[in-house]
């Protein structure tokens, strides 16, 4: 078996595996590092959410930060105004981030290209200052988090990182699979279809705004369980910090640095993006606030110049024309 | 033969243009029926009514029996009418075998049986050696070919080709000819609109002729080519002269 076939039938259960082992053999404690690999996870978790929709569906969302903040108010509103286990929360907020994206989609899936996307700027917007005046769910203070007992049933851990590692594993699990799942069956390949031509698609039986309106649920289903455990882990939420442009263009543009609408795309982009944004801002701090942002900015831009395809771009882009080109010639040769 | 598509008094507007002006014909199941006409005559107005791309402003369409005019695009191919577009539209960044693919998910949704019929289709239109290449990256004959497969791959009783031969080489030509035969073969019933008189006329049980927004002749294509309507309208006298010599030679 070549290792391409290899990589592409075990490459996923091997890499899970291999990080699961990680708090084994102790690399996963209290420290910093650990802060970073479960930022990591978290955000390949986010960005791969983003890319159903975003990527195999190329309906380019602004919007992801919306969702994910309904499933951080699920989370936190449970613990500190329902004065419960998050669990329930998480379950509530994940569906109402699911039904509020059909709902606010509708509409805007009239819209095409570019104009789908200011669409869903206009939405992070209404919702950021609804939550901000909405005194129920905290207003612009937000709701903070009491002490708790460590452990699963709160999913909290106030020193040994350990808990959230494997947490934000799971998730991270899930939404990998999930969407590995999507990507090999019939509707994987609607998605992908409606996103290259939604008149072609529906002239095969199609029903595009259908398949959309599904994948976006679905993308804002994991979304929000990624805001609920963002909000575990920070132990508070308020409304810039959860629902804003900020939040969203993490979705987007890590998915875009990684590559938009393959599998890998989201992990390596955050792999690359969350080192860089992490370590910046404890070293670089003295340069003053932002400098992250600056970096992840002039990355963005060069990638954007000289790859379009992203990382997985440039490591598969040369093989790819390589191998483009061969067939090329071998077609000329062939022909009479 | 019994009719599987009944078009009658269809007539289509946009604002003040009258695109298709009362239009009827049966296409009968299992033939081969051409709508031909000059330019701006309304062949592909009529063609996208029939397709559930337009909703028509007026009449009936109706395929084995059941109305069709007005339903979406992706019902009307859930009844058994694919189309083809005039303006090739492959799914680009897909294969061509996934482009073929998406249209066999809709009779097969289970992968084994997709990826089967999918293989066929890929035969069918003798596309088997550029199963793996980009669908954006092909000649325009193998992309004419690819909308054929991928709306063949969709099981269809009736198949509608929008100037499936315009713009080809005469090779590819032959080679499209040789698909839409194979399609008759196969027991399909074709609709196409189309310019290349050459292409057409042998293989067509049966002609109709647009010209303005209405029906001005319906036929055999040996009767067309002699009427003096579609002389004057379209075909002009050379065509007239030149298929009497070929069919005097």
């Amino acid at each position: 078996m070549d290792i391409r076939k290899f990589l592409s039938k075990y490459g996923w259960p091997l890499l899970l595996a291999a990080l699961a082992a990680l708090p084994l053999v102790g690399l996963v404690g209290p420290g910093f590092s650990s802060h970073v690999l479960i930022t990591i996870l978290l955000t390949a978790a986010m960005a791969q959410a983003w890319n159903l929709i975003g990527g195999y569906g190329g309906q380019v969302s602004f919007g992801h930060s919306v969702f994910f903040g309904i499933g951080a108010y699920g989370a936190a509103f449970a613990v500190c105004v329902g004065k419960t286990t998050p669990w329930p929360g998480v379950i509530v907020g994940a569906l109402l981030a699911a039904v509020t994206a059909v709902i606010v989609s509708y509409p805007c899936f009239k819209l095409k290209g570019h104009y789908f996307a200011i669409a869903t700027f206009a939405v992070v917007e209404i919702f950021n200052r609804v939550f901000m005046i909405w005194d129920w769910v905290g207003g612009a203070v937000g709701l903070d988090y009491t002490i708790l007992e460590d452990g699963w049933r709160n999913f909290t851990w106030s020193v040994d990182k350990r808990g959230y590692y494997l947490g934000a594993l799971a998730l991270f699990a899930l939404v990998f699979t999930v969407t590995r799942v999507i990507e090999r069956s019939r509707f994987g390949y609607y998605l992908r279809a409606v996103r290259e031509g939604q008149e072609t698609a529906e002239s095969l039986g199609v029903n595009s705004t259908g398949v959309k309106l599904t994948a976006m649920a679905l993308s804002a289903f994991l979304a929000a369980l990624c805001g609920a455990f963002f909000a575990q882990y920070n132990f508070r939420v308020d409304p810039p910090m959860v629902m804003s442009l900020d939040m969203s263009m993490k979705f987007v543009l890590v998915a875009i640095l990684g590559g938009i609408g393959t599998f890998w795309g989201p992990l390596l982009g955050a792999l690359v993006l969350i080192p860089l944004q992490e370590y910046s801002r404890a070293y670089l701090a003295k340069l003053g606030s932002g400098v992250d942002l600056i970096i992840f900015g002039l990355i963005i831009i060069l990638m954007m110049v000289y790859q379009p395809g992203g990382i997985l771009g440039i490591l598969t882009g040369t093989k790819a024309r390589k191998a483009r080109l061969r067939a090329r010639l071998a077609a000329e040769g062939g022909a009479k | 033969m019994s009719a599987i598509l009944q078009v009658e008094g269809v007539s289509m507007k946009f604002g003040a243009l009258l695109a298709n002006k009362d239009v009827s014909f049966d296409v009968e199941e299992g033939a081969i029926v051409g709508l031909i006409g000059p330019n701006g005559a309304g062949k592909t107005t009529l063609f996208n009514c029939v397709a559930g791309f337009y909703k028509p402003s007026a009449g009936s369409i109706r395929f084995r029996g059941e109305e069709i005019a007005g339903l979406p695009s992706y019902k009307v191919a859930r009844k058994g009418l694919a189309r083809t577009f005039q303006v090739v539209r492959p799914l680009k960044e897909m294969s061509v075998f996934e482009n073929i693919l998406v249209g066999a998910y809709l009779g097969h949704p289970d992968n084994k049986h997709a990826r089967e019929v999918a293989e066929e289709c890929l035969e069918t239109c003798f596309l088997q050696d550029w199963r793996d290449w980009p669908a954006g990256d092909m000649t325009i004959g193998n992309k004419k070919r690819l909308e054929v497969a991928r709306a063949l791959a969709t099981s269809p009783r009736m198949i509608l080709l929008d100037e499936a031969v315009a713009g080809l080489t005469s090779t590819e030509v032959r080679e499209m000819v040789e698909v839409i035969k194979r399609l008759k073969a196969n027991g399909l019933t074709v609709l196409m609109v189309e310019h290349i008189m050459e292409a057409i006329m042998p293989i067509a049980d049966k002609i109709v002729v647009l010209a303005s927004g209405e029906k001005i002749a319906e036929g055999a294509p040996k009767d067309i080519v002699r009427d003096p309507k579609v002389i004057t309208a379209y075909l002009g006298k050379k065509y007239a002269e030149a298929m009497d010599k070929g069919a005097g030679a």
